[in-house]
């Protein structure tokens, strides 16, 4: 399977995003990072110089039969100078990661801003995931090109640096020897490249094996599908499977292996060239032109150094031209164009004694890909203090309803206006201050209850957490922990932390959104693992606990919302019906016959 | 904290024990792959040698005679068996790959095989999730672990083999005497020098490694930090990509949150963080120290062996053979030194996974067959009895049932109602032998049920769970839970569990992959679709007993009501039980049982239970009715 698909052209060049790179550590204030790479190089070459010198110069002494203390002298001085850069190399080695660690976390910081507040409708965006889920990628691990960028940015320094003094050293010699080395350097080097892209070349049916065997590792490590495994004996089948990835996977790696070994081969055919020719030129050099053993020696292990200079920058550049695409996809998903306006839009703070409608007027919206509408020519008031219920069957748009009620999408038509302006206008994070709202997902954050109560870790009114958790029926529970409100929660991130039923869980989001105290309450039927009777509690409580705000519910179920003042049933993208649950019922449309049959069953006039 | 297992040090004699028994697990499963990396490094432990002695020999004979014949010979030796060398090293490597490819995943299988063969208990467990969460982030975090093994090993042998072939090679330093005409430096003859040269390379072998794992201690010491700055990293820094949780994230504006936690400096890795400091401290010195120390010894090699070379005891050439052996050597003893101290470090990361591995499965297995008949789709006679069953979770003082009694009638459809944590699904567990009671006994047919096949007892019962999962391979498959599965029955199914509609809209068919975790040409199903493959898949099963635990939560209202109408077709004549918060779904049941905080309170009919004004079901059905009759 060859990879058809031609990447774009990046939007960053390499020295662009190595540019990038340590433009940004500079503005992290990590400029140790750059001041240790450039140490770490330099000490390198040092070393490396030492080693190069140290025998052919003792070698010399011994032939020359310098005096002992001379002798002496000499290796302590190499081994002097060998201790104070060997030790400054490992001393500066332990040190290099922290900050380049840090650098990398400042990007991930930035990726993850930017995931949890670009603007809702890229969220869903094909494009805009791959992007995100790419520069994620590249940032998840030491060996990304995030962070590894800078061990190739230092090995670059370090193999010029070697390969000019190297350059300068044999420059004594004939040139047509350096060419000599270059080339079959060269050579070499583009042949492994070329057979090691293989894999590259094939890394899409590599990748597919990988997810494949990834897959049913994580199925077999699903504990909620243990129960599932054993009454269907399930095993043989993941097993089966499983044993088939790993033998594609395998069978590939042959493959691979098979076409990589030539690599290897050419490079000893090369080697054995080169090095052929080394000595044939450095032996011609001592037979006629009395070149000593020492210098010899010397010649010859410069000619292997210079070898690896050259073999190095070129691996460094490939290295770097591929980490700078992916610095570039990082930078393309941190720049990517938002729809709605943040900052440049205008500000915005509620008012909790002020009073606020919210207006649809000709709303339809399609979702970008889509043919057609999810809502159409929806016009819907929600007025100040109104208690509004959105029923419908799945599918038929009601949470669809409520994101645009609440800024997540801006119409494709019509607008939705906050007290006549239209939304797009503010600067959107500030109208989001207009809602407590419960989705059918809760984010519960890894950290204590309190903090899950405000929002915040620092800052956090105590009196107040208190107060609502009080008031959502949580406080019995809560004062019940050994850690009380200093509780964590999320056991996969902290072991002592404390798990909350389904039940639980709610009457805290129900404690959050009461300490937002925000104009409008939204519920989005908070979750399906409610039974009905859970769930019409729970939607009392939210309407008993914030009267005389407005709020919006939504469900399924239709016995949970009548308390409402206003139902309005959604079916095949419109408004259909609209009214108490009463007057719905009396009229005998849809609502009606679907509340029939869900009540049905409890009717005792249709027994059999 | 406990994750610190680290911490605990075993002694030298367990570290070896439980070495040796990851390596024997690890070699009885991939033998080849351990030969493969065996023979690779000890090729390249010997064949440096080889280099070091032709170039000596070059050097002397460039330093002395200088006879071009010599010279050309040595020099088409040394460049012939560099040739071979690496050319046999082309192919070691080749066979090495192609043996160690997927290794990460094969080691990770054992852990996934005994997922898959432990008791259900043990697989409930909060703990067994710990141990298997820690042990991986031991992995993913410094490395240690099981999959350590394998290199430690090799680095042991590769250790070795490098000191037999540097021992050969300096064998003559010592044996090499100054000539009489040397004066004070005959004393270099002296057997001493051997004896002192061998304990300075071990005293600085030993310190330098020593000095290492010192550094490296404040590591695998901390590593229960470690391991929770890389969970609360692992949060915060990826909470924004969760799509599902985008709404709220943004109302409630938790990007602020993480971003105290990813701007911070003083975090585990921060640049200001503990690790940080300490490398800015101790393991930055110790580190340089270690670094230094072989440095030194080098230098004592070159002033020892050119002494003796000054002095006369050998020529040029030898100097670069010895400095370069002794060096390698002292590598060497570094290497095995350091690779056993890492290994007992590992030891008490081992000692992790096999607690792990050696979870023992404690229920009973009995070795009964079920029966004759085969398990038609009917219900076969197969009657069950709970005789007096308790039971408890494991680890809790709370029984979740107390004296339960009662019997399946064939064929029968029984409704379970009760509240939440009544122990309605504890009452499943028991009777699919996912647990086994704590007192009393479960039945088949007049037999205690611990006393038949494990397989053969599964084998009669098909579950909707309340959270039943399927997996991202095809409809078919997953309709048969195998990959060898009858399409036709598996169509067939699909068609009764009411899939029908959206079967023909799909391509592939039952070929068609479900969701996109496994090929990336698999197509998402709703909540109320998957129900609906779960349940064709506990119909293909066709075992005579059929339980569903709220089949119909992800529904609406209108294929909720569909499923109730067709319960009773969709059962056929096996013996069914349905569990469900809402009572509605009870008036197409036979038969009712009720339970109250683990006890069966009541059974009968919808009739006769709502009759009884007193009873938890009258409670129970008018809480709901109350919902719908205005």
């Amino acid at each position: 399977m060859q990879d058809k698909e031609k990447s774009p052209k990046p939007k960053y060049n390499m020295r662009q995003n190595s540019a990038y790179m340590i433009s940004l550590a500079w503005r992290v204030k990590e400029k140790k990072v750059l001041v240790l790479s450039l140490l770490s190089a330099a000490l390198s070459v040092a070393i490396n110089l030492i080693n190069l010198y140290v025998a052919p110069s003792i070698l010399s002494a011994v032939e020359n039969k310098v005096p002992i203390s001379e002798l002496i002298i000499i290796i302590l001085c190499f081994t002097a100078a060998l201790i104070i850069c060997v030790a400054a190399a490992a001393y500066v080695g332990a040190n290099t990661l922290f900050g380049r660690i840090q650098v990398r976390l400042s990007i991930i910081a930035l990726l993850n801003k930017k995931a949890s507040t670009t603007s809702y409708p890229n969220v869903g965006d094909e494009k805009f995931g791959k992007l995100c889920a790419k520069a994620g990628e590249a940032t998840c691990s030491n060996s990304q090109a995030t962070e590894a960028v800078w061990t190739t940015l230092t090995n670059l320094t370090q193999n010029a640096l070697g390969f000019i003094i190297y350059l300068t050293l044999l420059s004594s010699l004939d040139p047509r020897m350096l060419l000599v080395i270059v080339a079959t350097t060269l050579v070499g080097y583009f042949i492994s490249k070329r057979l090691n892209e293989y894999e590259y070349r094939r890394r899409e049916e590599v990748a597919e094996y990988e997810t494949q065997m990834q897959y049913i590792d994580s199925a077999a490590e699903n504990y909620e599908a243990a129960k599932d495994i054993r009454i269907f004996n399930i095993k043989p089948w993941l097993e089966e499977l499983g044993d088939k990835a790993i033998k594609s996977y395998a069978a590939f790696h042959r493959r691979a292996n098979g076409v990589y070994v030539w690599g290897r081969v050419s490079d000893l055919v090369l080697a054995f060239l080169r090095n052929g020719i080394a000595y044939a030129y450095l032996l011609n050099l001592a037979l006629k032109n009395g070149l000593g053993a020492s210098e010899f020696l010397l010649y010859f292990s410069a000619v292997g150094g210079f070898t690896s200079w050259v073999s190095g920058i070129l691996g460094d550049l490939s290295t770097l031209h591929r980490q700078s695409l992916d610095i570039s996809t990082v930078r393309e998903y941190i720049e990517y164009p938002e729809p709605f306006k943040f900052e440049d839009g205008d500000a915005f703070e509620p008012d909790n004694t002020a009073e606020y409608e919210i207006k649809l007027v000709n709303v339809s919206f399609r979702y970008p890909e889509s043919e057609k509408c999810v809502l159409e020519n929806i016009n819907l008031t929600l007025h100040p203090g109104e208690k509004l219920a959105v029923v419908g069957l799945n599918g038929a748009g009601k949470t669809t309803l409520v994101k645009l009620i609440c800024g997540f999408y801006d119409p494709t038509e019509g607008q939705v206006l906050l007290n006549g302006k239209n939304i797009k206008e503010y600067n959107r994070r500030d109208y989001y201050k207009m809602f407590s709202a419960v989705f059918q997902d809760v984010s519960l954050l890894a950290a204590t209850i309190a903090a899950n109560v405000a929002q915040t870790e620092d800052g956090a009114d105590m009196e107040k957490v208190k107060k609502c958790v009080a008031q959502a029926g949580l406080l019995d529970k809560v004062e019940s922990l050994p850690e009380g409100f200093e509780t964590n929660l999320n056991r996969t991130v902290y072991e002592d932390a404390v798990m909350l039923s389904g039940g639980e869980t709610q009457r805290l989001m129900l404690a959050r959104a009461l300490y937002k105290d925000a104009p409008i309450i939204v519920l989005d039927e908070p979750t399906a693992a409610l039974d009905p009777i859970a769930e019409a509690e729970l939607y009392e409580k939210y309407n008993e606990m914030t009267s005389g705000k407005s709020s919006v519910y939504i469900s399924h179920r239709l016995a949970s919302t009548r308390f409402c003042d206003r139902i309005i049933f959604i079916e095949e993208s419109r408004i259909t019906e609209e009214g108490s649950h009463e007057d719905l019922l009396a009229s005998g449309g849809r609502y009606a016959e679907l509340f029939n049959v869900q009540s049905k069953y409890y009717r005792e006039e249709s027994c059999k | 904290m406990k994750r610190t297992s680290g911490k605990k040090r075993l002694s030298w004699k367990e570290a070896y024990k439980i070495n040796s028994k990851a390596f024997r697990l690890l070699w009885n499963r991939y033998p080849q792959m351990f030969l493969s990396r065996i023979l690779c490094v000890i090729w390249d432990a010997l064949t440096p040698y080889a280099g070091i002695y032709m170039s000596a020999l070059i050097i002397e004979e460039l330093s002395s005679g200088r006879n071009p014949e010599i010279l050309t010979r040595l020099v088409l030796i040394t460049l012939i068996s560099a040739a071979v060398i690496s050319l046999v090293s082309a192919f070691l490597i080749k066979w090495r790959d192609e043996k160690c490819a997927g290794m990460y995943f094969k080691v990770n299988q054992i852990f996934t095989k005994k997922l898959l063969d432990m008791d259900f208990a043990s697989i409930d467990d909060v703990k067994t999730h710990e141990k298997l969460s820690t042990i991986k982030q031991n992995q993913n975090g410094g490395g240690w672990g099981l999959y350590r093994v394998i290199g430690n090993y090799e680095s042991i042998i590769s250790s070795v083999f490098t000191l037999i072939g540097g021992c050969s090679l300096t064998v003559t330093l010592f044996i090499r005497q100054v000539p009489e005409s040397a004066g004070a430096l005959t004393s270099l003859n002296n057997p001493l020098f051997i004896f002192a040269a061998v304990l300075a390379m071990f005293v600085i072998a030993y310190v330098s490694p020593a000095l290492s794992n010192k550094a490296g201690s404040y590591y695998a010491d901390r590593a229960g930090s470690h391991n929770l700055g890389n969970r609360l990293f692992g949060f915060y820094g990826w909470l924004g990509y969760r799509k599902d949780l985008a709404t709220d994230v943004r109302i409630y504006r938790q990007d602020s949150f993480c971003a105290k936690f990813l701007n911070t400096k003083t975090g585990v890795f921060g640049s200001n963080g503990i690790f940080a400091k300490y490398a800015r401290g101790p393991i930055g010195a110790y580190g340089a120290a270690a670094a230094s120390v072989s440095v030194i010894f080098t230098g004592l090699v070159y002033v020892f062996v050119c002494l003796k070379a000054w002095a006369g005891a050998f020529g040029v050439g030898l100097i670069t053979q010895y400095a370069a052996s002794i060096t390698k050597l002292s590598g060497g003893v570094s290497s095995l030194i350091g690779t056993a101290g890492d290994m007992k470090n590992n030891a008490a990361f081992l000692k992790l996974v096999f607690e792990f591995l050696e979870i023992p499965n404690t229920m009973r297995k009995g070795c009964l067959r079920v029966g004759g008949r085969a398990c038609g789709d009917g219900a076969g006679g197969y009657e069950i009895e709970f005789k007096d069953v308790s039971f408890k979770y494991p680890g809790n003082d709370e029984y979740s049932l107390k004296n339960v009694n009662m019997k399946f009638r064939v064929g029968e459809k029984l409704a379970v109602v009760g509240q939440n944590g009544s122990g309605k699904t504890t009452f499943i567990k028991l009777l699919c032998r996912l647990y086994d009671p704590t007192e009393g006994a479960i039945l088949l047919n007049g037999t205690d049920i611990r006393e038949y096949d494990y397989l053969e007892y599964v084998k009669l019962f098909s579950v909707v769970f309340q959270d039943f999962k399927l997996f991202a391979f095809t409809l078919g498959q997953n309709v048969g839970a195998r990959v060898a599965y009858d399409k036709a029955a598996a169509e067939n199914c699909l068609r009764k569990a009411g899939f029908g509609e959206r079967l023909d809209k799909m391509e592939d068919g039952t070929e068609t992959y479900l969701y996109k975790d496994f090929s990336k040409k698999g197509v998402d199903v709703s909540g109320g679709e998957a129900q609906k493959i779960a349940l064709a898949r506990t119909l293909y099963k066709a075992a005579p007993f059929i339980v569903l635990d709220e089949p119909t939560a992800a529904l609406d209202p209108i294929a909720e009501a569909e499923i109730y109408e067709d319960f009773n077709d969709i059962a056929g004549n096996r013996t069914a039980v349905y569990i469900n918060h809402r009572l509605s779904s009870c008036r197409f049941c036979d038969d009712i049982a009720v339970f109250h905080k683990g006890r069966l309170v009541q059974r009968g009919s919808h009739e006769k239970l709502s009759a009884d004004a007193n009873g938890k079901y009258y409670e129970l059905w008018n809480a709901q009715a109350q919902y719908y009759n205005s």
